[in-house]
């Protein structure tokens, strides 16, 4: 019986007991009525070592109701929620379906489905049409360890992970009892008993996450050991179920907001930064505000083009206290109140409140940006230090590019109508922010070497690993040594100023774009599986030893 | 607002090792959902759950492919690339045709001119089919004369040589290890994790928990494998050198007076009988009861001598007496030098020892000692248990085979040699030992305990199809002769399923000399099977499907053998129709009851299309055929599950002869008749009560899982090691073979061995080549196949859920391969490979693993469909269209091994599906 007044509900899954099956994910989908190619629960077929020494084993995955689960503070709506008893559970009419919780997840428990379909390509079946779920579309979906199961049973007076109707599906439907469900806070339960009586382990424990399944791995006939690394072949191996997938949530649309929203916002801040500096006439606040203003809105608008239900985006507003996602909603509000009493007001020599608030904004902004990738804890690529700062000085050398192309334009415009003084304040202008991209260039360009060369360490797969060589030989050769080389040429005043200026500036913004393009689309492959520790079995060193004695009776 | 929804107890027996038993949530009249039926959690053996495959069961109902209404062929030409024209038809219509052709079946005598019936049925599915039949199979009892002898792959899919030499040696159609007790096993192949079907899961997952040590033994790390301690990388075909390596270290190089179980191989076993200088049993002049040697007076004594206190095991002596040899033939003896039959075992295991054994099956000398070593280790030889108040034997050791391993070539020897390593330690039919499940050769078939019966020489009755010149059956009554050609395959209803059944679809397109002429016969009903895919060379037996003259094919989807069809009766599913069955006490495959009782499979839903319930369809052809009231007296005699009359009078719910009983009635009747049986008249239950209940059950004693008990009360001996009546059947059938002119069965007859020989038996597959004019070393790999949990016997491979579900598990995407083998011949994952046998080809996408030797590929289930809907566009590969209809590849019991030789081209680059 659960005797505990706040239960803390978990599972253990006995890796030697579990052999692959799928039933549990079959009894899964019809409880929980998923749709095709949906599996909350599923059962892994994983292979390691080579012959003639292999083990394979099967893994239950799934959500892991993790004590402390990334999805939930990244939520921009509250629709993920943890609740007292430990499960992390989803409110579909919260969920704007942004696939924030989706990508920072460690374990790939997160599915979108954005259209309802059926299995059969001639139409779905009465069965699935009376099983359907519309409020799920469009929407995050996950495991909940059958939560309506639990509470039900509960009020019914029934104890879960005992009683099959209290119980979730797969845990009563496992036909080898691998998977137990119960309460880890009651040291009487069938949980708590396996995992004190057998060692076990959590997977990917150094995330911090400490998630609710227990896997155990040792039987009397097949002592556990410690996990061979997996070679980088292996890894890169996409029929390995070990490897992550490249992530699909976040595709070209939401990558778009990084590259615009970061040039823009730092298109602003350096705007406003020349402004207090006296190195931009007031007149042009204006045009590059409005240009700022401009191409974040593009991005923004690309990134609502990618959220699964766009009407509900206002929902993204609900959870600034936890979510990067809504600070960055906030942020856009007052970054364009800022800039309509920017370009509402006359602009004087000195930014005002309003150009001090617009380039805060747009700061913020940036800060936003990267920390929304950064919190992003299922995809290692983007969830390291340095990309934060990446992000940033990225936004800031693209703005300087963003600017200096800007200045080279108007520049030009003012040669042309024979303004000769408004060209030779934007000379001074853009040796000055010529200087600024030089610098910045090459603080970004250590701190890519550095992000590759930490990468392995950080637990970054090959498959990642090698999307950032290719990464990285446009990125130098375009977005730092194109960007510094002309930079110095403007500084030096080697040939004509607006034009290498705005070479420089096109350089640095193409380099922006195209690695972070790159990062979001082709190098967000998800954590992937791991398991530390293994049950000995299998062939050649694999195998569990000899043994000449029996066991005690049975 | 939508209507609460109830849940319905209904029954899965879509693989062999069911039945197990599920509910079905329905809400308007819509089945939604699938779940276990935990009401029987605490007496079924797996817990009350139902696998992966049960809960396809809704996707199955629903299925927008299925056919719909009775369908009519209107294109006479049959063939694989012609269109069958198929138009609807009413049932009226439909029943009419079908009824008017076996009318005049009726009409022209029951039987061709060779004698052969011109009715046959094929089911498939090892006999699960008859849980969906309803009662047809009484109409089958009525009909008389009826050819199920076509095989759908049997032979090669099952359990073959197991199931005959088995059920002769210990009562044991299928072998499982007594889990609940056992500490080790050897697994020679053996998928259980595959195919033992919930109760085998849970049982072993119980058993690896406890500490049981599982060492498997096959030349790709199955899903057994997988949860297996060890797995042995053996080369293929090649397990009877293993296991012969593991008997000789056992009682050669080990102290088999120490290690053995002396006592059971004296008491239990043959090895104390004396063998003749022309090996056959010497045996009293008198009595003709075979010999032993009583240690205690130095003297010759009949084997049940009241006086035979210490029967020899080893040694020659010399004694007078009598061989009875074949066709009545008696050698007479004084003092001759004679040996025990273990003695003759000792001398004929001699050159098998491990190092022999390492160079043919690729596992170490050393792996082979330290198994065998560990097996003694855990015998526990001289402890005994407590079981239901009975003290027996305590040896918790077994050895399980896989079916490539027990049939065909050398299925024998690996037989004989499993049952031989628990004989030694006297593991056999003991708490904890090598159990059999199940009887389906011998009588009563519901008891298997009951089945052991006293018979020649002291050793169980079984009825061998006889070879005697007076008994022996010349012209064969089925097409697949079995009764003719395998005397071990005995004559009960199952054993025409278990004959050569192969031998029709052969014979067919290549008459053999001497023999009547295999004509196709005028009607085949074909249930639940599609022998065009899962047959042995599935293409060729498409081929001579389109040679029968009138099909009629119980169809659910279009698929490749109604695409021959000229009915299709589309009959009501598992959710829409009426069953009763038996459930409980002993079953494949691991189904080890303490509990025995029946079940219902009952209509949760209304029928979604024109179909009919097939206890209807029965009764409508009965009534058609003209045989209504043989019919309705076959249910009363319990073709239908019961009977409905009590033998001993205490019960009567028989059904009027005179009238076509409807469904209901049929079923109401079985239901009192089985629950007044089952309750000796204490709780009868009609059908209401079973329909809202379930199941019914009482206690089934544990001590029936054991034939020890049975054995030592009729003081009994296991026919082994010593074959010597099997081998008079072979010596007379080769006689009487030869006495009709037939020598194209010579080579089968080889296999009939006093004590088995080795010989090197992948030879037979990789010298097959030249068969066909071809090079043996054209074609370097082994392929191979195995079962897959979530297709097998399913009749699933239709279902998207199924396929979505199987993808997770690895292999069922394509070929397995070893990575280094595939990386030496250019071939990356995803990549297409062609896959060509002399016979065969087939196609399928690599998929690269380490699990797998170098020189095997692997094809999980059975695909290659061209017409099932949704399965034909897997594109997935089948071994079933490399393997050949052979005779060569054809071994005495009529099997063969489900594996080729082949050879991969790569055609195309892909990359993951």
């Amino acid at each position: 019986m659960s005797a505990a007044a706040n239960p803390r509900w978990g599972m253990t899954v006995d890796l030697n007991r579990c052999v692959g099956c799928q039933t549990c994910t079959a009894a899964c989908k019809h409880a929980n009525d998923t749709p095709p190619e949906v599996q909350w629960r599923r059962v892994i077929d994983i292979e390691q070592g080579s012959f003639p020494s292999v083990e394979r084993l099967f893994m239950v995955v799934g959500c892991q109701h993790c004590e402390e689960p990334p999805c939930v503070p990244v939520c921009p709506t509250g629709a993920t929620q943890q609740r007292a008893d430990g499960l992390v559970t989803m409110d579909y009419d919260q969920c704007i379906g942004c696939a924030y919780c989706a990508v920072s997840c460690p374990y790939q428990a997160r599915t979108i489905v954005h259209e309802q379909k059926g299995y059969f390509a001639s139409g779905r079946t009465a069965q699935e049409v009376a099983t359907s779920h519309p409020e799920r579309q469009g929407v995050a979906q996950k495991c909940t360890f059958c939560v309506d199961r639990v509470d039900s049973g509960l009020a019914a007076g029934l104890v879960p992970g005992v009683d099959p109707a209290a119980t979730p599906a797969c845990a009563a439907s496992c036909i080898a009892s691998a998977i137990q469900f119960g309460d880890f806070n009651d040291p009487e339960s069938k949980v708590s008993r396996l995992s004190r009586d057998i060692p076990s382990f959590q997977m990917h424990a150094q995330l911090g996450t400490n998630p609710q399944i227990r896997y155990l791995y040792e039987t009397p006939a097949v002592p556990g050991r410690d996990s061979a690394v997996e070679d980088d072949e292996r890894l890169s191996d996409l029929a390995n179920p070990l490897t992550g997938q490249l992530q699909r949530f976040w595709d070209w649309r939401a990558a778009m907001n990084w590259c615009f929203g970061g040039t823009g916002s730092g298109l602003a801040t350096m705007a406003v930064v020349l402004w207090a500096a006296g190195l931009m006439p007031a007149t042009l606040v204006r045009v590059w505000a409005l240009g700022a203003g401009a191409l974040m809105a593009i991005g923004l608008f690309c990134v609502f083009l990618k959220i699964g239900r766009q009407m509900r985006f206002w929902r993204a507003a609900l959870r600034p206290h936890t979510s990067w996602m809504t600070r960055e909603l906030y942020v856009v509000v007052l970054f364009y109140l800022a800039l309509a009493g920017l370009l509402l007001s006359t602009p004087g020599d000195a930014p005002g409140v309003a150009g001090w608030a617009t380039g805060g904004c747009a700061i913020a902004f940036l800060i936003c940006q990267a920390m929304i990738l950064f919190k992003a804890r299922g995809i290692p690529a983007w969830r390291v230090h340095p990309v934060p700062a990446l992000i940033v000085v990225s936004g800031l050398a693209e703005g300087a590019g963003a600017t200096l192309l800007l200045g080279a334009l108007v520049s030009g415009t003012a040669s042309a109508s024979g303004v000769g003084e408004g060209g030779r304040a934007m000379e001074g202008m853009a040796q000055a922010l010529a200087a600024g991209l030089v610098v910045l260039v090459l603080i970004h360009a250590s701190l890519w070497r550095l992000h590759v060369a930490r990468a392995a360490e950080q637990g970054i797969g090959p498959l990642a690993r090698a999307e950032f060589a290719r990464i990285g030989g446009v990125l130098h050769g375009l977005g730092h040594v194109g960007p510094a080389v002309l930079g110095l040429c403007v500084v030096a005043g080697i040939g004509p100023t607006p034009l290498v200026a705005a070479l420089a500036g096109i350089l640095a913004i193409t380099g922006g774009f195209w690695w972070k393009f790159r990062l979001i689309v082709r190098a967000g492959y998800q954590q992937g599986f791991a398991l530390p520790r293994m049950p000995q079995r299998g062939s050649g060193h694999h195998a569990a030893p000899e043994r000449h004695a029996a066991p005690a009776r049975a | 607002m939508s209507a609460a929804s109830h849940k319905v107890p209904v029954y899965c027996y879509q693989c062999v090792a069911g039945p197990d038993l599920l509910k079905v949530e329905v809400r308007d009249g819509v089945a939604e959902r699938i779940e276990s039926n935990y009401d029987v959690s605490a007496e079924h053996p797996g817990g009350g759950r139902v696998c992966v495959k049960a809960y396809g069961l809704i996707q199955k109902t629903y299925n927008p492919n299925r056919i719909r209404q009775p369908m009519r062929r209107t294109n006479p030409k049959k063939g694989r690339d012609e269109d069958p024209g198929f138009v609807p038809i009413s049932w009226r219509e439909a029943l009419d045709l079908v009824g008017e052709r076996l009318h005049r079946i009726r009409e022209q005598g029951l039987t061709d001119a060779s004698g052969f019936p011109r009715l046959a049925m094929s089911t498939g599915g090892g006999g699960t089919p008859v849980q969906y039949m309803g009662t047809f199979p009484a109409f089958m009892a009525a009909w008389g004369a009826l050819d199920q002898g076509y095989g759908a792959g049997q032979g090669v899919k099952c359990y073959h040589s197991e199931h005959l030499y088995g059920e002769l040696w210990h009562r044991a159609f299928i072998v499982s290890p007594d889990t609940p007790y056992v500490n080790y096993i050897i697994n020679c192949g053996n998928n259980v994790e595959a195919s033992g079907g919930v109760a085998g899961i849970w049982r072993e997952a119980d058993a690896r928990s406890r500490g049981c040590k599982r060492v498997q033994v096959e030349p790709h790390l199955s899903i057994t494998g997988a949860v297996s301690a060890e797995w042995v990388p053996i080369r293929p075909k090649t397990d009877a050198a293993f296991l012969f390596g593991l008997i000789h270290h056992i009682v050669h190089e080990r102290d088999w007076r120490e290690v053995c179980d002396l006592p059971a191989l004296r008491d239990r076993s043959n090895s104390p009988y004396l063998v003749g200088p022309n090996g056959w049993f010497m045996r009293a002049a008198d009595s003709g009861k075979p010999l032993v040697w009583d240690e205690a007076d130095g003297r010759a004594k009949a084997h049940d001598a009241p006086d035979l206190s210490r029967p020899a095991l080893e040694g020659a002596f010399e004694v007078d007496g009598v061989e009875h040899g074949p066709d009545g033939a008696v050698h007479t003896h004084l003092g001759v030098r004679v040996r025990t039959a273990f003695q003759c075992l000792l001398d004929h295991m001699k050159p098998y020892d491990p190092d022999w054994a390492a160079a043919q099956c690729d596992v170490p000398a050393h792996t082979i000692r330290r198994i065998a070593d560990e097996y003694l280790a855990h015998a526990c030889v001289g402890e005994t248990i407590e079981i239901e108040g009975q003290i027996l034997p305590f040896r918790p050791v077994a050895v399980m085979l896989g079916k490539t391993v027990n049939n065909g070539w050398g299925g024998y020897h690996c037989c004989w040699a499993r049952t031989l390593l628990a004989l030694l330690v006297g593991a056999l039919e003991v708490p904890g030992g090598t159990l059999g499940t199940t009887v389906k050769l011998v009588r009563p078939a519901f008891s298997r305990t009951g089945s052991v019966l006293p018979g020649e020489d002291g050793f169980m009755a079984f009825q061998f199809n006889e070879t005697s010149r007076e008994g022996w059956l010349r012209d064969p009554h089925i097409r697949n002769a079995y009764r003719t050609l395998v005397p071990l395959v005995s004559d009960s209803p199952w054993s025409p399923a278990l004959g050569p059944a192969h031998l029709p679809w052969l014979f067919q397109k290549t008459p053999p000399a001497n023999w009547p002429r295999v004509h196709p016969p005028d009607v085949w009903i074909c249930y639940r099977t599609n022998p065009a895919i899962s047959s042995w060379n599935a293409p060729q037996v498409a081929e001579r499907l389109a040679e029968f003259p009138f099909i009629v094919a119980f169809a659910y989807t279009d698929d490749e053998t109604n695409h021959f069809a000229d009915v299709l009766l589309p009959e009501s599913t598992d959710l829409e129709s009426l069953q009763l069955i038996r459930i409980g006490s002993t079953k494949f495959t691991e189904q080890y009851w303490k509990h025995e009782g029946w079940a219902i499979r009952q209509p949760a839903i209304e029928p979604l299309h024109d179909t009919m319930d097939l206890t209807d369809i029965a009764t409508a052809l009965a009534e058609r055929a003209g045989i209504l009231d043989r019919y309705v007296e076959a249910i009363n005699k319990g073709a239908a599950g019961m009977n409905l009359r009590d033998r001993k009078g205490r019960f009567d719910y028989s059904l009027d002869p005179a009238q076509p009983p409807t469904r209901e009635a049929v079923w109401d009747a079985v239901c009192k008749a089985a629950s007044d049986d089952l309750s000796h008249g204490e709780a009868v239950h009609d059908l209401d009560w079973f329909r809202e209940h379930g199941f019914q059950l009482r206690p089934f004693p544990q001590l029936d899982w054991y034939l020890h008990p049975a054995m030592v009360r009729q003081g009994l001996r296991y026919e082994l090691p010593y074959q010597e009546r099997l081998v008079r059947h072979g010596h007379q059938l080769a006689n009487r073979l030869r006495e009709i002119g037939v020598d194209w069965w010579a080579r089968q007859l080889t296999e009939y061995e006093h004590l088995p020989t080795w010989e090197p038996f992948p030879d037979i597959w990789i010298d097959y080549a030249r068969e066909y004019g071809r090079d043996p070393d054209e074609f370097p790999f082994w392929a191979l196949t195995a079962r897959s949990m979530q297709y097998s016997w399913g009749a699933n491979v239709g279902l998207p859920l199924i396929n979505e579900l199987a993808n997770n598990i690895a292999g069922h995407r394509g070929v397995v391969i070893n990575r280094t083998a595939a990386r030496r011949l250019g071939i990356a994952e995803g990549d297409e490979l062609v896959l060509e046998s002399v016979s065969g080809q087939t196609r399928g996408q690599a998929v690269l693993r380490e699990g797998i030797r170098p020189d095997t590929v692997l094809m999980i289930g059975q695909f290659d469909h061209w017409k099932t809907p949704y399965a034909r566009d897997l594109d997935l590969p089948s071994l079933n269209s490399l393997t050949d209809l052979s005779l060569k590849l054809t071994d005495g019991t009529g099997s063969g091994s489900d594996l080729m030789r082949v050879k991969i081209t790569p055609v195309a680059k892909g990359g993951r599906r």
